[in-house]
């Protein structure tokens, strides 16, 4: 027996599929590194900081810094648990207050 | 004799690709082996008890999971985690590294200012790494201290003379104005 599927059938499907591929790709990297505000830390400091552990380019770490500065927390990367734990492990070498959560969490 | 100047620190300059050079006069340079040897030795303070398990003692895990009592140990080893039970298990394994890294830095800066007897420091781009976070460290220890949290700088600004913090505050204003002076030699060629 012949199934005939319509244009919008094939649609339909090919967009559950896409869904599907992307949450499994993004359910790779859940966590984030997020770095908080802290009156000691020099901004010079922090953009520096995120210049040498992550390679940013210099607009990109003060993008991020401002955003710690006026927002009080700036997440700086994302990835699997253990990519955030050893780069939340480098911030605190430096002295930067960071932590890691689920990305899916509130921040 | 020691050709070491009471001229104080113009901070720190780039000289050539990678080399980074400042010099101290000697009270200056005492004050910052002194705050250096302050650090080595906090950071050295929690000693574990190996003797249950000497292969936790080898790769470094160790019994604390619970975070420092003192405050500016908790500012230099802070959670990883909002979560206790995550900041536990990470504190667990992650804790001794952690301290030995920050007190690296510190002997690093302690072995070059001891041996600039004529007050110049000379580093490359790793040292003054461990330069930057050393003086952060002491920054932060300091900052603690100075309660920087609650205390705008303009408050700190107008401590009493005989206020015992004035002299603290004098030194974290200076170690900031020392540091910054090496992050903008760094920042020189970072483009």
């Amino acid at each position: 027996m012949m199934v005939r599927v319509d244009e919008k059938t094939t649609e339909i499907i090919e967009e559950k599929i896409d869904e599907a591929i992307k949450e499994i790709f993004s359910s790779d990297k859940p966590w984030v590194t997020i770095v908080w505000d802290d009156p000691v830390n020099l901004m010079t400091y922090v953009t520096y900081v995120l210049i040498e552990l992550f390679g940013f380019t210099r607009e990109k770490a003060h993008g991020l810094m401002m955003q710690v500065h006026t927002q009080g927390k700036a997440v700086v990367s994302t990835g699997s648990r253990e990519e955030m734990e050893h780069d939340v492990a480098r911030l605190h070498e430096y002295g930067l207050w960071a932590t890691l959560q689920r990305g899916d969490q509130a921040l | 004799m020691s050709a070491e100047t009471e001229e104080q620190s113009s901070g720190f300059t780039r000289h050539g690709s990678d080399d980074y050079v400042a010099n101290f006069s000697g009270s200056e340079r005492e004050v910052l082996i002194n705050l250096v040897e302050q650090i080595v030795e906090l950071l050295g303070e929690r000693r574990d008890n190996y003797d249950d398990d000497p292969l936790a003692a080898i790769i470094g895990i160790t019994s604390f999971d619970s975070p420092p009592d003192d405050e500016v140990l908790m500012r230099l080893l802070p959670n990883a985690y909002a979560e206790q039970v995550d900041a536990s298990e990470f504190r667990r394994y992650t804790e001794s590294t952690l301290r030995a890294k920050k007190s690296a830095n510190a002997m690093s800066m302690r072995i070059d200012l001891k041996s600039a007897s004529d007050g110049c420091v000379e580093v490359d781009h790793d040292g003054a790494n461990a330069w930057l976070g050393g003086m952060n460290d002491i920054r932060l220890a300091l900052g603690v201290r100075l309660n920087v949290q609650a205390n705008s700088h303009e408050d700190l600004e107008i401590l009493a003379p005989d206020d015992p913090l004035r002299g603290v505050y004098a030194v974290y204003s200076w170690l900031g104005w020392l540091q910054e002076s090496l992050i903008q030699a760094l920042m020189d060629d970072a483009l």
